[in-house]
Parts: structure tokens; C-alpha cells; sequence
């Protein structure tokens, strides 16, 4: 199926409702990266969206509340309760649990390269075993152990979200969770593996709040500066900031520039004050 | 630590005021019962709070986002009600027109609302329908066919016509 042929199914995918082969060509179609049919398609989600959240019904906002009420108190009695109880709770969004559980991760991870090394040892020793049957059980492992990394990854990024959400400010939030919002998110370059960002704006209420964590303090008579980086006008000064000493810094910054595609948002360090184009090293760069 | 949890909880709040209503709306045409509705509706709040990092990854408005994780929830929800119920029980019921009680407060302004209306009212009843049966239903495009007593085409082309509608009429209405 060609692009046009596809481009016709685009509201039944909106609604998650395509089947068998249109739906296997257009998740490959949308797999190959077609930007005209990934805004429409983004289009139509946003349509059914603002339909949905038209829908009249009874209001039920204090059973919901209280629902979530109990979930908190429950959490808050797990917080101070014993260990095991607090492991039970859900805890992704608790910074010391996270770690407890990356450092458990890690450990866990480093157990089954050792039993896998022992395994596949006892293995080639083992003349009972056909070569078939262990390198069936060695690759099934080593799928294990790849699983157990990517947990291990996921735990890190979960631990440094954490991180950013514990330290936000009230207006970060804000803007965060604004029903028009929108997210880039600040991945670090070469200068700052350690660093994360956020970029949230909100154009119902103008405003555009940028959240750091982890930047090295800027050297003497430097700060940094955020960019954004539209496709004709190239980069566009934010704002310019010094992270607090623990690294994490929460700004205003100027809104996005109007009637252009935005490619980029990033940071660089630049001479205190800012400058009016980038000249230094790039920190953190994400694309919306 | 604590002035931290509360900071979070906070954005619990926030959440729970802006999208609670219109959460547990959605789930409940789905689901067609109200105590299972709300409960969905906590559920994604909570999972969203919890997990507020990933909510990038649909790269649309907050809004849609929240949407579509609703209407997923709810959706398997229903699946797992249905795998345990027998398919007697609910055979006419659909997610048609609903007792319109309070209107949902808070999550638009009432211009945005207005505008939405406007672009509803841009499409015809029977497109109308057949959208709002696809979007707050589990049903195939083959079933909502047998259902409605359309063609297949029929269906597929009335969703395309109404979506592209309501984009339009958004477009338009909306500022
Ligand atoms: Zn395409």
C-alpha cells in the first residue's frame, strides 16, 4: 500500500481500529518515519480527544479523589512502615526506593553474567548435552540477561525522572500539565552524560517553563543558555541560567518562536549574560 | 523528603482537578457503569502521576494523551469484565446517547467548549454516531457494520468524513 492508499485509513488508525494487513502496512509505513502522515495522524488524535473530553456526564470528581486519597495514605503508611511493605507499594516515583531497586537491578544483572559464564562452563563440559541443546539454553540467557539490562536502563531513567519530578516547582508543574502542554525533553551531550531536561510549554497559557538536573556549575563568567532552534530562523535565545549548586535549575523561558516548525531545543555554555548565537559546547539538546 | 512528597502530591492534585471528571466520562460510556468508570479514571491518574515522564512519547497534548490511556483502560477493562461475563448479558447496550447531567467543569474554558460543540454540530447524525460507536466502544469496524446494518464501506467512509469534519471544524471554531 502506497502512501495515499494510507493516508485514506489514517482516522480508522486515529481510533485504533485498523486490521490485519492495513494495519501491519501502516504501523511499517509509520515505522519508515512519514512526517505528513505522523501530523495528520497526530491531528485526528487530537480531534477524537477534544470530542471525548466534550462528552457531558455526571460529575464525580470527590469519589475519584478519595479513591487516589486511600492510594496515598496507603503509600505515606508504606513509606514509613518496614522495607518490605514500602517494596510492595508502587514506587517508581520514590527517589530512594528507585535507587534501592536500580542497585538491586544492578546486582541482579551481574548474578546472571556469573551464572551464565558458570552455565555455559558446566555445559561444554557436559558430553551428555548436544551442542544444539546448550547453545539453546545459553542463548536463552543471554535473552534474559539482555532483559534484565534493559530493566536495569529503565530503572536508571526512572531514577533520574524522579529526580527531575522531586525537584519541579509548582509552575513546572503548571505548565507541565496543562491540557494543551507539550514536552521536549533534553537528553545530555558529550560535556554533561549525567544531565537531563525539560522543556514544557503551554501555549493556552503562554508560558514555556524550562526544568534541569545534574549540569556541572558553569565555570567563571560563564551561565548557560537555552535555544530554540527554528527551521528558517535558526537559533533563537530563551533564556539564559546558572544551575543551584545541586545542578538542577527551574526557568521561565521566551515562547517558542510563532509560525515556524521548531527542529530543536538545546542548551550550550555561553559568556555570562548570554549571547545572541550560540558559540559554545552543547550540553543537552532534545527535538519536540 | 516530606516537603517533596508534598510538592507531589500537588501535581496529583492538579491532575485529579483538570482531568478527573472528563476521565471517568470517557471510561464510563465505555464501560457503561459508574463505580467501574471512576475507578479507571484513578487508576490512570495515578499511573500517570506516577509515571509523568512518559507522557512525551505520544508527542501530542497532554490532553490526548490522557485520552487515549483512558480509553485503552477502559477498553481492556471491558475485555476482562466480558471474558468473565457471558456474552448474553450485554448484547443491545451501546455507548449511545447518554442523560447529559452536569457538564464537566474545568477541564475546558467554556470557549473551548463552544468551539468543540460547533464542530460536532459540522457533522451529520449518522456520521456522528458511527464515530462516537468507534471511538467509546471495543467494536470492530465489522461488527459496528452489523450493528448499524451499514456496509463495511459504508462505516469506513462515514469515521473518515466525520473525523475530517471535526479536525475542520476545530481548525475553525477553535480560535
Ligand atoms: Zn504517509
Amino acid at each position: 500500500m502506497d502512501h495515499d492508499q494510507l493516508k485514506d485509513l489514517l482516522p480508522l488508525e486515529a481510533l485504533g481500529r485498523l486490521e490485519g494487513e492495513e494495519r501491519a502496512a501502516m504501523a511499517a509505513h509509520l515505522a519508515a518515519g512519514c512526517d505528513e502522515c505522523e501530523a495528520e495522524l497526530r491531528q485526528f488524535r487530537e480531534a477524537l480527544a477534544a470530542m471525548a473530553m466534550n462528552a457531558a456526564g455526571e460529575a464525580s470528581a470527590d469519589r475519584i479523589w478519595s479513591r487516589l486519597e486511600s492510594r496515598l495514605k496507603f503509600e505515606q503508611a508504606a513509606d514509613s512502615g518496614s522495607p518490605a511493605e514500602a517494596m510492595r507499594a508502587p514506587s517508581s516515583a520514590r527517589g530512594a526506593s528507585a535507587v534501592r531497586r536500580w542497585r538491586f537491578a544492578t546486582a541482579v544483572a551481574a548474578a546472571a553474567a556469573v551464572v551464565l559464564a558458570v552455565v555455559a562452563g558446566r555445559y561444554a563440559n557436559n558430553a551428555e548435552l548436544t551442542r544444539r541443546q546448550s547453545a539453546d539454553r545459553i542463548a536463552a540467557l543471554i535473552d534474559q540477561n539482555r532483559a534484565l539490562a534493559v530493566e536495569n536502563e529503565n530503572q536508571r531513567r526512572e531514577l533520574a525522572i524522579a529526580h527531575l519530578k522531586l525537584s519541579a516547582s509548582g509552575r513546572l508543574t503548571q505548565a507541565m500539565l496543562a491540557p494543551d502542554a507539550r514536552v521536549i525533553r533534553l537528553g545530555p551531550l558529550a560535556p554533561a552524560r549525567g544531565a537531563a531536561g525539560i522543556v514544557a510549554v503551554s501555549e493556552a497559557d503562554r508560558q514555556a517553563v524550562l526544568h534541569v538536573a545534574g549540569l556541572p556549575p558553569p565555570p567563571p563568567g560563564k551561565e548557560y543558555e537555552l535555544w530554540w532552534i527554528g527551521a528558517k530562523s535558526g537559533p533563537l535565545r530563551a533564556a539564559v541560567f546558572a544551575p543551584g549548586a545541586n545542578g538542577s535549575a527551574t526557568v521561565a523561558s521566551t515562547m517558542p518562536p510563532v509560525g515556524e516548525r521548531l527542529l530543536a531545543s538545546a542548551i550550550t555554555l555561553e559568556p555570562a549574560g548570554g549571547v545572541d548565537k550560540p558559540t559554545g559546547a552543547a550540553y543537552l539538546k532534545g527535538v519536540p | 523528603m516530606r516537603a517533596v512528597a508534598a510538592g507531589d502530591r500537588e501535581a496529583l492534585r492538579i491532575l485529579h482537578q483538570r482531568y478527573g471528571n472528563a476521565l471517568a466520562v470517557v471510561a464510563e460510556r465505555i464501560l457503561g457503569e459508574r463505580a467501574d468508570a471512576e475507578e479507571v479514571a484513578a487508576d490512570v491518574l495515578w499511573q500517570v502521576w506516577r509515571q509523568a515522564g512518559t507522557y512525551d512519547r505520544a508527542r501530542g497534548s497532554v490532553g490526548a494523551w490522557l485520552m487515549t490511556v483512558v480509553r485503552s483502560r477502559a477498553i481492556d477493562r471491558l475485555r476482562s469484565r466480558n471474558a468473565r461475563a457471558s456474552a448474553h448479558e450485554r448484547a443491545g447496550d451501546e455507548a449511545g446517547a447518554h442523560g447529559a447531567a452536569d457538564p464537566v467543569a474545568d477541564l475546558h474554558s467554556a470557549e473551548r467548549r463552544r468551539a468543540v460543540a460547533a464542530a460536532m454540530a459540522t457533522l451529520h447524525e449518522n456520521e456522528r454516531a458511527v464515530l462516537e460507536l468507534a471511538y467509546f466502544s471495543d467494536l470492530s469496524q465489522s461488527i459496528i457494520a452489523e450493528r448499524t446494518g451499514l456496509p463495511l464501506g459504508t462505516v469506513k467512509s462515514r469515521i473518515r468524513s466525520a473525523l475530517l469534519k471535526l479536525r475542520e471544524g476545530l481548525q475553525q471554531f477553535g480560535r
